[in-house]
């Protein structure tokens, strides 16, 4: 049965076809929407095109067309992005993972939701979801980038990672199946670690009814919309900074260069993150201020002239100003200049277990969420 | 004798300048036109240079280049080579094969898809095998491509760390198929496996080129009586030996911007600022950041691939001497992008001919009032025609122009403010200099008609050397000393002085997601080819 098949039985008629451009889009949006994190995305954006190069369509649906009583799971990668880098996959741990998941639970997964906005994240699912045959949903779990399993709204709203299954290239597949989502993760962390530093996943499974309630809708169709307008900007020289400040609703809140990368290399030991600081010195309207910006793998914490100015969920955005392409944690250097945009994390990541399990606390910030409307 | 004359060539889209010094001392310059095989004007100016008899040849101790060899080949897509290309690490990596986003007329000249061989290999980021290299997959594709390749670019998962792969793929290909050029990427570029295996396939591709040059150049020096090593710009502006260069010639693929950035700061004295050079067809702007040109900090694409060697950051624009300004009756509508090339001096209004160009608009604006000795031509032979312009048109195509180049500097610049700039190259006179909004102060140091050429004389030795470092086990300082021996190696290899050999830059790259100190360190170095 192909995708168009499975559509058709859900009676869904309004639906996108994601062509070359569209991922190239999609993916540069979904980058700029990953904080800093998300990984590179030209190994997502290149397995993609392969897929749609083999005329295996990638059909884009809206989350609430999707049958309540559907089954969807995320489908991506976890783990250190220099690894991803290097060791590119063979594009089959996915749906090794998919197999298990359905031996495991004994039925089908119909369709595929990125589990965040990434450079990797998103363009993945599409291509695991083109390969298999199935729709993806219009959605994720973050409208943003997050290192770990549980930081999702699908978490947040109930839904528990497990069983969520983890690949490597050779075959080798571990479930996690536990009922604390924290445990799920250290499980697919370990994995991770044996494999050499990335797991290839697929898991979270929930039916149409949860994803609805759970899900950030939209998120793959506003990095398409952000894609293609940073693409026009880089062609007829219009700034960039500006028009993703409108499509995202957020506050060009500093431009300035960096002048310092403070990495912090005991947290990496005892958490497994890289963390650091970076510090900035404003250019242009922005001259004599600095600006500070705390990372743990994405940028989590904004400072300007000693006061806060976003916190996560709340999303950070630092940009070139002239490309308006994403400067990641992982490829920050001195003396890069970027634009820091600031963006309201969509309202299902700010719940109050939301703010427990990825607000300033959890990341060790002794600071109580505020948010970013209120700092700016 | 003493043996202290150094000479320099600086290859062109229009002109090939060459220069003769001794010390400081400039004691000759020529031009000659590009050739489209570029060894042939690099010998016409040499030529040029020893008919001066400003030094006897058994005098010469240096014979440098910045050359485009390698990059018109690859955007061209002309003589290049047929490259076997192996990559080690099946099972992982298939998703995405090799040449995957290439063009697909350089994919066809190098010789497709077909010799494309993904063999079960590689190595994970700790040391482990991903899995043991399948040797017997090497041999049967060395029997698949026998005769058909010319060259042979090996790229192994995690090579830059742990290279044991990738040499014993090339040993046994060297048992299979004789002596045949491979490149190893763990000597080409650093982490990130698609683009570094671009970089190797792309040079690769280039080898016979490059040979082919090296070779030419120096039988032309010894039939000149010439006996002094030959040396080759590099990407960032330091130089490696020809008889390297040879094996890597991607590195030359920013040559002659680099050149003329170190020229431009061992002419002017100045560290920070922007470098503009100007030439017939194109002029190039760069920044200097404490005297080397600043690095792109994004991937570098060349001939339409993805690659990650270190490049510098740099801006082509379409202005040179030859640019055509576009008129309708005497209203400016364009500047460029084409231009007359070399065939400005009969086609160009200054010359009588019947094209308004960049050159015309300052001649007929007053700015370009005298001939540099270098060119045969002089600046206005047919002045008259150019004063016959009409006045409005030259003011509009002069605030155009002027407007290009504003822009130009602005996108290149890293702070707010003004800089100052250091206008270069044989078109440096038929631009604006004055009022130019960002700019501090224009400076245009003697000879800056050949500031390129001079830039390859400088001869300090570029390297760099990647490693990864578990601060868990190793000693961090310990770890580091490690990479800095191993960069100072391949400065060696490279023709440097070991003893004068030093440290440009340190970076540390933690891995992120991953519990553990694990860090990459990498180490960039310069050193002396004289003490």
């Amino acid at each position: 049965m192909s995708v168009y098949d499975i559509i058709k039985r859900w009676g869904i008629k309004n639906y996108r076809v994601v062509d070359e451009q569209g991922l190239k889009e999609i993916t540069l949006g979904a980058s700029i929407l990953a904080t800093g994190g998300g990984g590179d995305p030209e190994i997502g954006f290149l397995w993609a095109l392969n897929v749609v190069k083999e005329r295996k369509d990638i059909v884009l649906i809206d989350p609430r067309d999707f049958p309540d009583d559907a089954l969807a799971a995320i489908a991506g990668c976890l783990g250190a992005p220099v690894v991803l880098t290097e060791k590119p996959p063979n594009g089959k741990e996915v749906l090794w993972c998919l197999e298990s998941l359905k031996r495991y639970l004994g039925k089908e997964i119909q369709a595929i939701i990125p589990p965040e906005a990434g450079g990797v994240n998103t363009p993945v699912p599409m291509a695991v979801a083109g390969a298999v045959g199935i729709p993806v949903v219009d959605a994720d779990g973050m409208g943003r980038a997050f290192p770990e399993l549980q930081m999702t709204s699908f978490y947040t709203h109930g839904i528990m990672p497990s069983p969520t299954a983890a690949a490597n290239e050779k075959g080798a597949v571990t479930v996690a199946d536990a009922a604390s989502a924290i445990m799920a993760e250290r499980i697919i962390r370990n994995a991770a670690m044996a494999y050499g530093g990335i797991s290839w996943i697929a898991g979270y499974p929930m039916t149409g009814r949860q994803l609805k309630e759970a899900a950030i809708f939209n998120s793959i169709s506003k990095s398409w919309e952000l894609g293609k307008a940073v693409y026009k900007c880089r062609k007829t020289h219009d700034d960039p900074i500006e028009n993703i400040v409108k499509i995202v609703g957020g506050y060009k809140v500093f431009k300035g260069k960096i002048v310092d990368i403070n990495r912090e290399f005991g947290a990496e030991k005892t958490k497994g993150f890289s963390m650091g600081r970076l510090t900035l010195e404003g250019l242009e309207e922005y001259r004599g201020e600095k600006a500070f910006v705390d990372f743990q793998n994405e940028w989590l914490r904004l400072e300007i002239s000693g006061k806060v100015k976003c916190l996560a969920p709340d999303l950070i955005l630092i940009l070139d100003s002239e490309t308006g392409e994403p400067i990641r944690t992982d490829i920050v250097k001195y003396g890069y200049r970027g634009s820091i945009v600031v963006v309201p994390a969509d309202e299902k990541m700010r719940t109050d277990l939301g703010i427990e399990t990825f607000g300033p606390k959890y990341f060790g910030y002794d600071e109580d969420y505020t948010p970013v409307e209120k700092l700016v | 004798m003493a043996k202290d004359v150094r000479i320099g060539f600086d290859v062109g889209g229009t002109f090939t300048d060459g220069v003769m010094l001794r010390g400081k001392e400039v004691l000759a310059k020529a031009k000659a036109l590009t050739t489209d095989d570029v060894t042939t004007g690099i010998i016409n100016a040499l030529d040029v240079l020893l008919r001066t008899k400003k030094a006897e040849v058994s005098e010469i101790s240096l014979v440098s280049l910045g050359t485009t060899h390698t990059t018109n080949a690859i955007i061209e897509r002309k003589n290049l080579n047929k490259v076997g290309i192996f990559r080690l690490g099946a099972p992982a990596t298939t998703a995405i094969p090799p040449l995957t986003g290439w063009p697909e007329d350089l994919k066809a000249a190098i010789g497709g898809a077909e010799n494309i061989f993904i063999v079960r290999g590689g190595k994970e980021y700790d040391g482990r095998d991903v899995v043991p290299l399948d040797e017997e997959a090497i041999r049967s594709a060395c029997a698949k491509i026998k005769g058909k390749v010319d060259s042979i670019a090996i790229t192994g998962v995690f090579s830059p760390m742990i290279p044991d792969q990738e040499e014993r793929t090339a040993e046994i290909i060297r048992e299979e198929l004789g002596d045949i050029p491979i490149t190893l990427s763990n000597h080409i570029a650093s982490i990130s496996l698609l683009e570094r295996e671009n970089s190797t396939i792309l040079n690769a591709s280039v080898i016979t080129v490059m040979r082919r040059a090296v070779e030419a150049l120096k039988k032309a020096a010894k039939e000149r009586g010439i006996e002094a090593p030959l040396f080759i710009v590099q990407n960032d502006g330091t130089v490696m030996s020809a008889d390297y260069a040879v094996n890597y010639p991607i590195f030359t693929v920013a040559s002659g911007p680099a050149a003329s950035v170190r020229g431009a700061v061992y002419l002017s004295g100045i560290d920070n600022g922007v470098v503009v050079d100007i030439g017939g067809t194109s002029t190039d702007v760069a920044y200097i950041v404490n005297g080397f040109p600043r690095e792109s900090s994004i991937t570098v694409t060349i001939g339409g691939v993805k690659t990650n060697i270190r490049c510098p950051d740099l801006m082509s624009i379409a202005l040179g001497g030859g640019t055509i300004v576009k008129t309708k009756g005497n209203e400016v509508i364009a500047h460029g992008p084409e231009s007359v090339g070399y065939n400005l001096v009969r086609l160009g209004k200054s010359f009588g001919g019947p094209i308004i160009t960049t050159h015309d608009i300052a001649v007929a604006r007053g700015i370009l009032d005298k001939k540099l000795d270098i060119f045969d031509t002089d600046f206005a032979p047919h002045i008259d025609k150019v004063k016959a312009l009409d006045k409005d048109l030259v003011e509009a195509a002069y605030k155009m122009i002027k407007n290009t180049l504003e822009v130009a500097v602005d996108q290149m610049k890293t702070v707010a403010g003004n800089v100052k700039a250091i206008f270069v190259g044989g078109g440096a006179l038929v631009v604006p200099r004055e009022n130019l909004e960002g700019i501090s102060e224009v400076v245009m140091p003697p000879h800056f008609e050949v500031c390129g050429a001079i830039g390859t004389t400088i001869a300090e030795i570029g390297a760099y050397a990647e490693g990864v470092a578990d601060l868990e086990i190793e000693d961090r300082d310990a770890a580091i000393n490690k990479v800095i021996e191993k960069a100072k190696d391949e400065a060696e290899k490279a023709g440097a002085i070991r003893d004068t050999v030093e440290v440009l830059d340190v970076e540390e790259i933690p891995f992120a997601y991953m519990p553990g100190k694990r860090e990459k360190i990498r180490i960039r170095v310069k050193g002396k080819i004289f003490e």
